[in-house]
């Protein structure tokens, strides 16, 4: 009898060393803070990316917390969540609030570079590394401070690559030689217009832009710009604003009857639905725009496809006036690369966490297509291809992917009917 | 002398001590800004009458003014301070001609000035000067700890200015101005003056919290630092604490910052409505500001 007491006594203290061993210092939970703006101007395009976070993190919960390489367990996560109501002030205070008060382990910045901006010199200060989820600035990626890094969106200066491709190489062959370009001077459109630009004149194919034109995002009519574009008689016309512009914009179109041969927006892409409801579907037939993530059925390596996490999304939000899309991607997609570096990472150090989310560049492919970074941390795979909204036999408007031809879906129709 | 004592000194040394004891640093910035913001205010406003709905122009003309020297002359930043400063002075002294007008019609003017230089600054043809709309970063010479420790200086200034137009012959002159502009010509008082003079301390009390702002930040917006809710915050700060006066500002500051950072943090969904309400009450019951509380109560409040 003693002796298999002692037996038992010796296998359940070596079993008990080997667990204390696997779990030492382990945390009870993953602290993960972040902010959303639930009103104000920037609502829109920050709780989609919010509740994709959130579906995320609930779903790895649900199966009992995210694996840790650091502890070699499943640790849950806590979210602690502030409403900066779209506030960059109250921003910078609830990012401070989230890093010296709540000592969170993982720092998410709100969406958009506005909201973003103002925790990128916090995380530095406090040697926190920065998740960007969709703050495309390119002023936040600079050599000397490696506390950021870009989730979802490609950075502003990249990511109208695929427009000016095929402008430059498609574009001659079908009559596109004259180019007006007219953007709403902020980050990131004026951004987007300065890479354009750049692109198409390193090109030399010989495309011209014959307007170019910056005016302030307040802009809400574009009838005179319209005609001054009329004027220079371009073949195609890019106009690059947030969603209100390219809204007036795209009615101004339709009621001035003026009808541009080629015709780019952005939003038409990343918020169809809302510009649907505001232009109409005749008022979008054509136009030219960003495939995003939420229209492209990627090949997944990890985390769900987009079909399934679609129907994840109906489920948990079917009262949700939030709309699924391109933003909502986003949101999942953070999870998703927080969820690969913490199993890489070999503690929750904030630059270890970096070195493991470095190491899934070029490898991690979520719904959102291939994640990569440049050395400064910005984001320069998930590319949204160029692609062209046309109205179906049943009044639907349906995305025909036109570049790059390797993911093509159909032939972009040039001119616009 | 005795307001040095009872004022100036306890203020900064709270504002020295406390980063040791709370880590939240920006919060603790963000509250002297607005200390030295709504000490502006009260300048222009509490000793002469005139309120400047435009204010936040000569904070952003600071911070631009700071964040150009370092970016284009590589200047250190406690050179490019005072020359941002300087900034903020010259575009006081370009506004001087807007005191022909009073009363709201000045204000309004004076807001319309504030959109102007932002609609200047952030013009994309001038990206090459102001770097537009794109914002600008000052990662080379981001030090929050030194950036800080300045921020503590300007407000140490900022309430010795203050608490000699309380006890000085020009501050009384300011205060005759703003009774009766005429009664105090007849008096011998140089109102045009005098009036320009108390506008330029203002103008560079905002110009140096616009430069170390954008020293502390680094990264930003022409519309952060040109956006109303600094004129609105400072003004009703201000007001809250009650004017002409060096503790009232101060006092609307730590009271009413801190709710709103409490409030913002504990419970979001009633914020605004919390902080209306509040700033209802205020208007209708303490139309003169806490302060004037404090009086009825038989204090004597500097």
């Amino acid at each position: 009898m003693t002796r298999y007491t002692i037996f038992a006594l010796l296998v359940a203290s070596m079993t008990s060393a080997t667990a204390f061993a696997q779990g030492t210092g382990a945390p009870a939970e993953i602290k993960l803070g972040t902010l959303y703006a639930s009103s104000g101007r920037f609502a829109s395009i920050s709780m989609p990316v919010h509740d994709g976070l959130k579906l995320w993190l609930e779903q790895k919960n649900a199966e009992g917390g995210v694996f840790v390489k650091a502890f070699n367990k499943k640790i849950p996560l806590k979210l602690i969540a502030y409403d900066d109501q779209s506030n960059n002030a109250t921003a910078a205070t609830l990012y401070n609030q989230l890093i010296t008060q709540d000592k969170v382990d993982i720092l998410v910045s709100d969406s958009g570079s506005v909201l973003t901006s103002v925790a990128v010199p916090i995380a530095r200060d406090h040697k926190m590394l920065l998740i960007d989820q969709t703050g495309t600035g390119a002023n936040f990626f600079t050599p000397d401070n490696p506390y950021i890094v870009l989730m979802s969106d490609p950075v502003s200066s990249i990511w109208p690559k695929p427009l000016a491709d095929f402008i430059t190489h498609d574009g001659p062959k079908l009559g596109i030689k004259r180019v007006a370009i007219l953007y709403s001077t902020n980050d990131f459109t004026g951004t987007q217009a300065n890479a354009v630009r750049k692109f198409i004149k390193e090109s030399n194919s010989g495309v011209e832009i014959v307007y170019d034109e910056g005016i302030p995002t307040e802009t809400s009519n574009y009838t005179v710009l319209l005609n001054n574009i009329r004027a220079t008689n371009p073949d195609a016309v890019i106009e690059l604003g947030y969603a209100p512009n390219d809204i007036a914009f795209l009615r101004n179109v339709q009621d001035s009857g003026i009808k541009p041969k080629f015709l780019f927006c952005i939003y038409p892409g990343l918020e169809t639905e809302l510009l649907e409801k505001n232009v109409g579907g005749a008022g979008l037939n054509y136009v030219f725009t960003y495939v995003p993530s939420s229209e492209i059925a990627y090949q997944a390596s990890f985390g769900m496809p987009l079909k399934d996490y679609k129907a994840a999304w109906d489920k948990k939000y079917v009262d949700s006036k939030v709309e699924f899309g391109f933003n909502s991607v986003a949101g999942y997609t953070t999870g998703l690369v927080i969820e690969s570096a913490l199993a890489a990472a070999n503690s929750l150090d904030q630059l270890e966490l970096r070195k493991a989310i470095f190491s899934l560049s070029g490898k991690l492919r979520t719904l959102d297509g291939t994640f990569e970074l440049d050395a400064t941390g910005a984001q320069i795979g998930e590319i949204t291809p160029l692609g062209q909204l046309i109205l179906d036999e049943h009044e639907h408007l349906k995305f025909v992917t036109v570049w790059p031809h390797d993911v093509a879906t159909g032939k972009p129709v040039y001119p616009r009917p | 002398m005795r307001h040095v004592l009872l004022i100036l000194v306890p203020v900064v040394a709270t504002f020295a001590i406390l980063p040791s004891v709370y880590s939240n640093h920006l919060l603790l910035f963000n509250f002297m800004i607005f200390i030295m913001l709504a000490q502006g205010v009260n300048v222009i406003y509490g000793f002469t009458g005139y309120l400047p709905f435009g204010y936040v122009g000569f904070f952003g003309a600071g911070a631009y003014g700071f964040s150009l020297m370092v970016i284009h002359l590589q200047a250190p930043p406690l050179l490019a301070l005072p020359v941002g400063a300087g900034a903020a002075v010259v575009l006081g002294l370009f506004l001087t001609p807007l005191f022909r007008l009073s009363g709201a019609y000045f204000s309004i003017a004076n807001l319309a000035a504030a959109l102007a230089v932002l609609q200047v600054v952030s013009n994309p043809n001038l990206e090459s000067i102001t770097k537009g709309p794109y914002g600008i970063s000052l990662s080379g010479v981001f030090n929050p700890t030194l950036a800080y420790g300045t921020a503590l200086a300007v407000l140490a200034a900022t309430l010795g200015l203050v608490i000699y137009l309380r006890n000085s012959r020009f501050g009384m002159a300011l205060q005759a101005i703003r009774e009766d502009p005429i009664s105090a010509g007849m008096a011998g008082i140089n109102v045009v003056r005098e009036r320009i003079i108390a506008w330029l301390l203002s103008a560079l009390i905002a110009g140096l919290a616009g430069g170390v702002f954008a020293w502390y930040v680094s990264v930003f917006y022409p519309e952060t630092v040109f956006s109303g809710e600094f004129t609105i915050f400072a003004i009703v700060f201000a007001l809250f604490g009650g004017n002409a006066t060096v503790v009232g500002p101060i006092l609307g500051v730590v009271i009413l910052y801190g709710l709103y950072n409490a409030v913002g943090i504990s419970t979001p969904q009633y914020f605004q409505l919390i902080y209306g309400a509040l700033i209802m009450g205020l208007v209708l019951f303490l139309p003169n500001g806490l302060v004037s509380l404090l009086r009825r109560w038989g204090l004597n409040v500097p």
